[in-house]
């Protein structure tokens, strides 16, 4: 930031003294002038423009078209519906029990993903954060999850959690719990359905989020560590009193990333269904998440008005969530922005 | 000043390749091969599951060396909902789609967007189609034929000869066939064998309602797009709610994995069996070959499923394309076809054909199935089904799998039945 802002004032500083130093040479210093001013001031901008060329074609131009058709009848299916429908697939979004049932979904998939996965994320940076031997091959093990395909990762937590030859009811059998007998079925409840893809999901971005935290740490110096260890903090009241706070702008981008992230969840529910392709979430809509719904919506029912419609109510949701998420972490991780 | 200079190139080239970047991503990818350049012609034929096309397809192709047929089997309903977009985006379709009954309706009501056959001369078929196959793909004026028969369902029940045996009960088919005139002997004879063997007897509740659901006099709709629920889909509602109640049901689902694996691995000892699950059956578990047999299915003639080639409009070889539907609707092929995967044609002369009455299923214990199934096709009055059928099914499908997960009450399942097949009904 300060670099740039500072950058174009000493241009027009030592552009004045050479102009009046040499008066013959003035209009070919002038075209070279303007050549550095126009590289100083404007140059930047061109080279971030690409960006957003591309951001308005592919980003805005579907956002606004979207919200177009939002306010139209498009049913692939019926193409004699009257042009324009008004407010109307937003007011039978009010009504909808599917769409609140997703939403409900959503939400309950997010906080067993998103509130889990960050508190681990901590722990494993701050374990990271220790000199340990194979430095690097830790770093980079946490990592891997997050380099796995999601399709394939999904794919075989599917099987993992499938409820007669699954190997998560193994594993509980072995503590007692279920066992062959009376097998969990991962996909007949909600709190099932719920926890087995909050694994998935945690599965993935731990390492992810531990990374960046690792990277943020790294810049606490030492000093206010040695200095709390000989007042007598152990390692968790450090954690909690020292690393939280200063790395807070990390945990801010991390809790808004996975607020998007987790409220636009779709391969994660798509895959656990044994039928994908119905997108239904579970024979009652167990865990159909809005993504989800939308796709149904859209290319099942073919009624690309209403997913339209859906698709803009998520977006101010996704907006909303993650504006109240940035507020709450900020107060509870002591900031003052 | 030359430093600057070269910054500012370095500058102005990067800017620029951006730039390119960003039109070359904007831009239209060129489409279309070179199909006719040399005269070679592909055509690509959509369908799903197994349609025996594998064999046809390399004799089509030494027999007409321009053309290349390009096969492409995919999910049941993933094809047809890839077919409607297709449709409406004009562009993109295969050169032949198959299309089930059970979405024919929906597409026979666009029939503006399919090739005419009758303009290519297939008003010639009529005589040798059973007739309600060939008013399936009828438009509702009668004008326009959108599509040639391939197979028909029909009804059987195939069971495994080993559990049946293990469990104490008869394995000869026709003693087995006596076993469950109706449904409700069927469910009886399913509590003798769970009982014996604790294991279950069907694999799933949903491949109990399709089949009594195909015997009833009308489906989910009535001839005027009504929903109604309290006719045919209530009876087979009440039966299967009654077998899982029962026990019967291993709680699979459809052509998935598990549902797969239990095939081989003795899940259930019998399965509601259309001419077509004949193929499935032998492509998923070739290891249970001569344990399986066929009886008849309680409760009478039935269908359930069967399909029809279409060639959509949009098609750049559509004279091709029908030369080649009609090659495989041929006799010849038809009777190659039901050797191979088991699927029934669609044209009653083929029945007398002694490759057809004569031929017995080696993998079913060798089952006489050119006698079965062309008895049970004959015999049918099929029931017509809506616009809306196939998501209504499916709606309907999930509350029975809700039943079966415990996670619904079997007292209250008919009403939620209802309730989610009226949505399905307005999506």
């Amino acid at each position: 930031m300060s670099t740039t802002r500072a950058a174009p004032a000493p241009s027009s500083r030592r552009a004045a003294p050479e102009r009046g130093r040499s008066g013959g040479d003035d209009r070919r210093l002038t075209w070279r002038n303007r050549l550095y001013r126009f590289d100083m001031r404007y140059m930047p901008y061109l080279l971030i423009a690409p960006f957003f060329l591309l951001f308005i074609v592919f980003g805005l131009f579907p956002l606004l078209f979207n919200a177009v058709v939002s306010l139209r009848n498009y049913r692939l299916d019926d193409p004699t519906l009257p042009y324009w429908a008004g407010v109307e697939n937003f007011s039978r979004l009010l009504g909808d029990e599917d769409f609140w049932n997703a939403l409900y979904n959503t939400f309950g998939i997010f906080l067993l993903s998103s509130v889990p996965q960050l508190l681990l994320a901590l722990v494993v940076a701050s374990l990271l954060n220790r000199k340990l031997r194979a430095q690097t091959w830790w770093r980079v093990g946490v990592l891997l999850p997050y380099v796995t395909p999601i399709v394939a990762s999904t794919m075989v937590f599917s099987v993992f959690f499938s409820r007669d030859f699954g190997m998560a009811n193994w594993v509980l059998g072995l503590f007692g719990l279920g066992g062959p007998d009376d097998p969990i079925d991962w996909r007949a409840d909600k709190l099932h359905a719920w926890i087995a893809i909050a694994t998935m999901v945690n599965w993935k971005w731990i390492g992810y989020n531990a990374l960046l935290y690792l990277a943020a740490m790294q810049s606490i110096p030492r000093d206010v560590y040695e200095a709390a260890a000989i007042d007598g903090a152990g390692p968790w009241k450090q954690l909690w009193r020292i690393t939280v706070p200063m790395i807070q702008p990390v945990v801010l981008f991390t809790v808004i990333l996975s607020t998007i992230g987790g409220l636009q969840l779709f391969t994660e529910p798509m895959l656990f269904d044994p039928n994908a392709q119905a997108a239904t979430g579970g024979p009652n809509g167990e865990w159909q998440t809005i993504a989800q719904l939308i796709y149904k919506v859209g290319w099942k029912d073919l009624n690309l008005g209403y997913a339209a419609a859906m698709s803009w109510a998520l977006f101010l949701i996704i907006l909303i969530v993650a504006g109240v998420n940035y507020v709450v972490t900020n107060r509870l991780s002591g900031g003052r922005k | 000043m030359k430093r600057s200079w070269t910054h500012w190139a370095r500058a102005a080239t990067v800017g620029a390749v951006s730039l390119v970047m960003v039109a070359a991503c904007s831009g239209k990818s060129t489409t279309g091969g070179s199909d006719a350049a040399d005269g070679q012609v592909t055509l690509k034929i959509n369908f799903w599951g197994d349609f025996g096309l594998q064999d046809l397809k390399a004799k089509y192709e030494a027999d007409h060396p321009n053309v290349k047929i390009q096969l492409n089997s995919g999910e049941y309903n993933a094809q047809h909902e890839d077919l409607q977009k297709k449709l409406v985006a004009g562009n993109g379709a295969p050169d032949i789609a198959a299309i089930d009954e059970g979405f024919m309706v929906q597409f026979r009501s666009q029939s503006d967007k399919f090739v005419n056959l009758l303009d290519k001369g297939a008003g010639s078929y009529e005589s040798k189609y059973l007739p309600w196959k060939w008013k399936q793909s009828l438009s509702a004026d009668g004008k326009t034929q959108i599509g040639l028969g391939t197979d028909v369902g029909g009804l059987a029940m195939c069971y495994r000869t080993d559990l049946f045996k293990a469990a104490g009960l008869p394995t000869e088919r026709d003693q087995v066939s006596a076993l469950w005139p109706d449904w409700d002997k069927f469910i009886e004879v399913g509590q003798q064998y769970t009982a014996k063997t604790h294991k279950k007897f069907i694999d799933a509740g949903t491949n109990l309602f399709n089949p009594i659901l195909g015997q009833q006099q009308v489906g989910f709709y009535s001839d005027q797009e009504q929903l109604q629920m309290d006719g045919g889909p209530k009876v087979a509602f009440d039966y299967t709610v009654k077998a899982v109640q029962a026990g019967l049901s291993a709680n699979l689902v459809s052509f998935q994995a598990d549902w797969d694996k239990g095939f081989t691995s003795g899940a259930f000892a019998v399965l509601a069996c259309p001419a077509w699950m004949l193929g499935h059956i032998k492509d998923t578990a070739p290891g249970t070959q001569g344990k399986w047999d066929i009886a008849a299915v309680p409760g009478g003639g039935g269908n359930w499923g069967g399909s029809f080639l279409t060639i959509p409009k949009q098609g750049k070889h559509v004279d091709e394309a029908y030369k080649l539907l009609e090659w495989l609707v041929a006799p010849e092929q038809q009777i190659e076809i039901f050797k191979k995967v088991g699927n029934l044609p669609s044209q009653p002369a083929l029945y007398a054909d002694p490759a057809i009455a004569d031929f017995k299923n080696p993998f079913f214990n060798n089952a006489p199935v050119g006698q079965i199934f062309p008895k049970m096709a004959q015999g049918l009055t099929p029931q017509y089904l809506g616009r809306k059928n196939g998501p209504t099914r499916v709606a309907v499908e999930n509350v029975i799998r809700r039943v079966e997960n415990k996670s619904l009450k079997p007292d209250a399942a008919w009403a939620e039945a209802v309730k989610e097949a009226d949505k399905a009904a307005k999506s």
